[in-house]
């Protein structure tokens, strides 16, 4: 089973319902979200007059290019098919693929919010969330679009597809070939695959040719480069618990808020570093 | 005590700070499955309440609240609705940041400083609906009920704006939604087919659907969405008329990139190609139509080149676009559009519209102009007096009428003009109830004089606004959210499926909080004070709805049962009535001294340099009502200016440039937005959406966010026959850093 979104952009209609939705249902903070409408045109592609939308959100990839970054301790892990009871256990780390449902998901206890999954994301779907605090970290928790898992498993829509006014975002499996889905897929729908990247979105979006074009055009990205990413995961992992450790022994006298603050400063350094 | 509320003061304000913590932490998880503290719980666990009914805009989508404890945590579609089902839009799911606007009205509050300048202090109910019930009185007492004017604007405005009406018995109300909006279109097909039209096409089993101005998709209602991507979606072919390349546009087949103001030519050019060549349903005009000979004899002149040469389109595509629309008769959609206050000859567009429509004999066939049957309920209300035509400024000396077709009230100029020279005589006292005439009515600055010379403005509302600002007693209300309210009906939104009706009445979620009330109360409160306790009509608003609902044998009790919505058996809406006729011709128009066959009138055209300013709307946003709400804010915090791409080359602007405005009156905008490039606009016009740049500093996250067109509207247009204003004559120049910069007539 892949989960996969079809946006019908010859059904769109640009109205935001589904960022709306999502951010009511989610609790996301005003200035994050986890789904967006980007409004392109009206400019020419080729000699046509051309306008359309980027409903964009998580593409729950067939190879995500965000878990692998994960920097968290793994742990193994029991996964349940919410169909079939069926489980298997595998080795996960704060992040992962669902090996049944394949949606991308997140632990936010062992999340660590060191951003890798953010920074590697080349969607920029996921995001620090930075009302979702604990010990294992002050800064925040990585956050993002769900395909509201726990909805589908309840056997409702997600909230986006659920208030969608003209029924342009459709929801399923995409290895089911009698589902809606799939069937767009047939017809054409594609996923936005980043330049040089196979990552296999697996929310996809069908429409005109014209409004299609406009869309790949537009907003193709380039992939993250994945040495920054780790380079600034491995100190976080290194700083978080260091901090953490300084804490908890209450050594944040004078000699702790040294060690702080040149852990702190050695990451600045390393942020600020140009790419190599 | 001086009252002035910040957001910061307010999340500290202990009462409500929960509001703005995340909700997962504040409550202990109770579901089954083990998740994190962290996690948002979503909606799924929360207690539904059936009854809601929206107002983010007007169109009344009918809602489900979920509510965790006392607090409303999501709205969504009633899945039992007919009309919107299960899907609400951006602002309809944005609601509960209006409800819980740390900006919004909490108390009656006192204008202890000026009008336009407040300073608020918050005074107890029973002081101010003592000064509002004595000031009024006061006003009464010395000039007479025709002293007293009202703005009114949306479902709660309906009680006080009759008990204005027709218990104190001025005729000075003036509603924007006919004055500054649709008013023109309802007159118009009452004059020619009897009937307001509303938005009644029957999109979903259309073969073309025509829109006029009409964008779909920046303009948004639900069920009226969903019928227009329903009849794309069923084939039908788009034709778009609009300037600019809209979000309709974007969808179309054909798109008309008309000249603004010249849509009249247009139409009759397409008119008089279709009669010509034989291409119009004689049957259809041979049995329902009047005055034909007329209509035919006084469109003559309109050739297509004729048309083109004014519209600035080809010939080609009028009759491509004519062709289209007789081919596919009579199941054609010929949208009436809803805004049409634009130019100041807005009545003979819609006159042509729907001699259009029954030329393609579109009237109650699939596909075409056909109104819903719906249920009947009450309309109770103050009770209609007799009050002479005496002091009603729409009659001249003469007892004939200025503007004889005007909607129902007072044409807004009338009762401003009437109020800044005293003749034919003062008004002094001054009610807004939810409009904001400020942002809604052009001349900006005339609008302030006339509340300015007021003896007493009072407003109420939800939410601080541009109005509110000149109020001096202003009044909290509850919110849709919190109050029972009015009675809807409707049909189901395709007539392809089982025909329904429904009934629905608009039930409270939550409980109000503050010292908010509803209009049933504040109005009776002030009558009683006035001396009226006898004409009180309900004394709650709940007992008005369970009147109104009575008629239909229902209650609200049984409403609730029903999951809020009453479904029963709906009536065939195809059925002609008996008695239908059209008037291509109508003597009444004629002898009123107006063209009775639909006559295109010129506008004029900008100076050199300038562009005519147009505007429309956005998805996320209701005017100016949506701006403070943080989410939709965020959505859209600015209305970029659409300026043609070639223009701005020579006028060396690009996408996101900062610029200001001038206009031929020498206004310049108070805030300022960016430049949004295309070559999806015409070079003679430029586009912004209505209803940003709010001044009103407790307006918290909407103040002072993008431009607010209306101040730029300073040219008044009224039009001739029905007093309504037109608000796209008016031409801009862009300004930056300090530099006045002219658009390019031709590019």
């Amino acid at each position: 089973m892949q989960y996969g979104m079809i946006i019908d952009l010859e059904r769109c209609v640009g109205c935001h319902a589904c960022t709306i939705a999502c951010k009511a249902e989610w609790e996301v903070p005003v200035e994050f979200y986890r789904n967006w409408v980007f409004r392109m045109g009206p400019s020419l592609v080729g000699n046509e007059m051309t306008s359309t939308y980027y409903p964009g959100l998580c593409n729950h990839c067939t190879e995500p290019v965000c878990v692998p970054e994960c920097p968290a301790d793994p742990v193994d892990m029991t996964f349940t098919n919410f169909k079939t009871g069926e489980t298997t256990t595998m080795e996960v780390a704060a992040t992962w693929k669902d090996p049944f449902d394949g949606t991308v998901q997140i632990d936010k206890d062992r999340c660590i919010g060191c951003g890798a999954c953010v920074d590697a994301c080349p969607y920029n779907a996921r995001y620090i969330n930075p009302a979702l605090v604990d010990d294992a970290s002050e800064d925040g928790k990585a956050d993002k679009c769900t395909y509201c898992k726990p909805r589908v498993e309840a056997g409702f829509d997600p909230a986006c597809v659920q208030t969608c006014i003209t029924n342009a975002r459709i929801f399923g499996d995409l290895d089911d070939p009698n589902s809606e889905v799939a069937k767009y897929v047939t017809k054409g729908a594609r996923g936005i695959e980043p330049k040089g990247g196979q990552l296999g979105p697996n929310s996809r979006y069908y429409g005109k040719k014209k409004d299609m074009t406009l869309l790949f055009n537009s907003h193709t990205p380039e992939l993250a480069d994945l040495a920054q990413v780790r380079r600034r995961a491995m100190l976080a992992s290194m700083v978080k618990p260091a901090m953490k450790k300084i804490k908890n022994l209450g050594l944040l006298g004078i000699v702790g808020a040294l060690m702080a603050k040149e852990l702190l400063e050695q990451e600045d350094r390393n942020k600020a570093e140009p790419l190599s | 005590m001086a009252f002035n509320i910040t957001r910061r003061k307010f999340l500290q304000s202990a009462s409500l700070a929960a509001v703005a913590l995340p909700l997962s932490g504040a409550l202990a998880s109770e579901s089954g499955i083990t998740r994190s503290p962290l996690e948002p719980k979503g909606s799924l666990q929360d207690e539904t309440v059936v009854g809601g009914v929206c107002e983010m805009c007007f169109w009344r989508c009918q809602l489900v609240g979920k509510t965790r404890g006392d607090r409303l945590v999501k709205l969504e579609g009633n899945p039992k609705s007919i009309d919107n089902g299960s899907a609400i839009c951006a602002r309809g799911n944005a609601g509960i940041q209006l409800l819980y606007d740390p900006d919004r009205l909490k108390y009656p509050l006192k204008n202890v400083g000026e009008r336009g300048k407040p300073k608020w202090k918050r005074i107890s109910w029973e002081e101010a609906l003592d000064e509002c019930g004595s000031k009024l009185k006061a006003v009464q007492d010395k000039y007479g009920p025709q002293g007293l004017c009202m703005f009114p604007h949306g479902s709660t405005a309906k009680y006080p704006m009759h008990f204005m009406e027709r218990t104190l018995g001025t005729h000075n109300v003036s509603e924007a939604s006919f004055f500054q909006c649709r008013g023109i279109r309802d007159m118009a097909y009452m004059a020619t087919m009897g009937m307001p039209p509303g938005e009644f096409v029957d999109m979903p089993n259309a073969k073309v659907i025509f829109l006029l101005g009409g964008h779909f998709g920046e303009n948004i209602h639900v069920s009226h969405i969903k019928q227009y991507i329903q009849g794309l979606q069923n084939g039908a072919k788009l034709i778009v008329v609009d300037p600019r390349y809209s979000a309709s546009a974007a969808k179309s087949d054909i798109w008309v990139k008309i000249k603004p103001g010249t849509d009249t030519a247009f139409l009759l050019a397409i008119m008089n190609y279709l009669v010509s060549k034989n291409k119009y349903d004689a049957e259809f005009v041979e049995e329902y139509g009047q005055g034909f000979d007329e209509f035919k004899e006084g469109i003559k002149d309109w050739s297509l080149e004729k048309a083109a040469k004014e519209c600035d389109i080809p010939a080609a595509q009028i009759k491509e676009v004519a062709d289209m629309l007789a081919a596919n008769a009579p199941n054609v959609s010929i949208h009436p559009g809803r805004h049409v206050s634009w130019y100041g000859n807005d009545f003979q567009r819609q006159r042509s519209l729907a001699c259009l429509t029954g030329l393609l004999g579109a009237y109650f066939v699939k596909g075409g102009w056909v109104p819903g049957k719906e249920p009947k309920v009450g309309k109770t209300s103050w009770a209609k007096k007799e009050h002479d035509g005496e002091h009603n400024l729409n009659l001249n000396a003469d007892e004939e009428s200025i503007y004889p077709y005007s909607p129902p009230g007072t044409p807004t100029e009338l009762i401003r003009d009437a109020a800044l020279t005293g003749k034919p005589y003062p008004i002094k006292g001054c009610v807004i109830w939810g409009q904001n005439p400020i942002q809604t009515i052009p001349g900006q600055e005339k609008m302030k004089e006339v509340l300015q010379q007021m003896d007493f403005v009072m407003c109420v509302d939800v939410m601080p606004t541009d109005a509110t600002m000149w109020a001096d007693i202003l009044l909290p209300e509850v919110s849709y959210l919190e109050r029972h309210d009015l009675v809807k009906t409707g049909t189901q939104w395709n007539f392809a499926d089982k025909h329904q009706q429904y009934i629905t009445a608009r039930m409270p979620l939550v409980a109000p909080m503050f010292e908010r009330k509803d209009q049933v109360y504040i109005t009776n409160e002030i009558a009683r004070r006035m001396g009226y306790e006898k004409d009180i009509p309900v004394q709650t608003v709940e007992e008005l709805v369970e009147k109104d609902l009575s008629v239909a044998n229902l209650t609200l009790a049984q409403l609730k049962q029903e999951g809020g919505i009453h479904l029963r058996e709906g009536k065939d809406p195809y059925q002609m009535p008996e008695d239908f006729e059209i008037l291509f011709f109508n003597e009444d128009i004629a002898d009123a001294g107006f063209p009775g066959v639909p006559t295109y009138i010129p506008v004029e055209q900008g100076p050199a340099g300038y562009a005519r300013l147009l505007y429309g709307r956005v998805p996320v946003h209701t005017f100016n009502r949506t701006q403070n709400n943080i989410w939709l804010n965020k959505a859209m915090p600015d209305n970029p200016v659409w300026l043609n791409d070639q223009a701005a080359a020579k006028m060396g602007l690009k996408d996101g440039d900062v610029v200001g405005f001038i206009n031929q009156d020498g206004i310049k905008s108070r805030t300022t937005t960016v430049v949004k490039t295309t070559p999806g606009i015409r070079a003679d016009s430029v586009y912004m959406a209505h209803g940003y740049g709010s001044a009103n500093p407790l307006m918290s996250v909407g103040v002072d966010a993008g431009v607010d067109d209306t101040s730029l509207i300073t040219k008044i247009t009224v039009d001739p026959e029905t007093g309504a204003h037109g608000m796209r004559n008016n031409f801009v120049k862009l300004t930056r850093d300090g530099k006045i910069i002219d658009i390019p007539a031709a590019v």
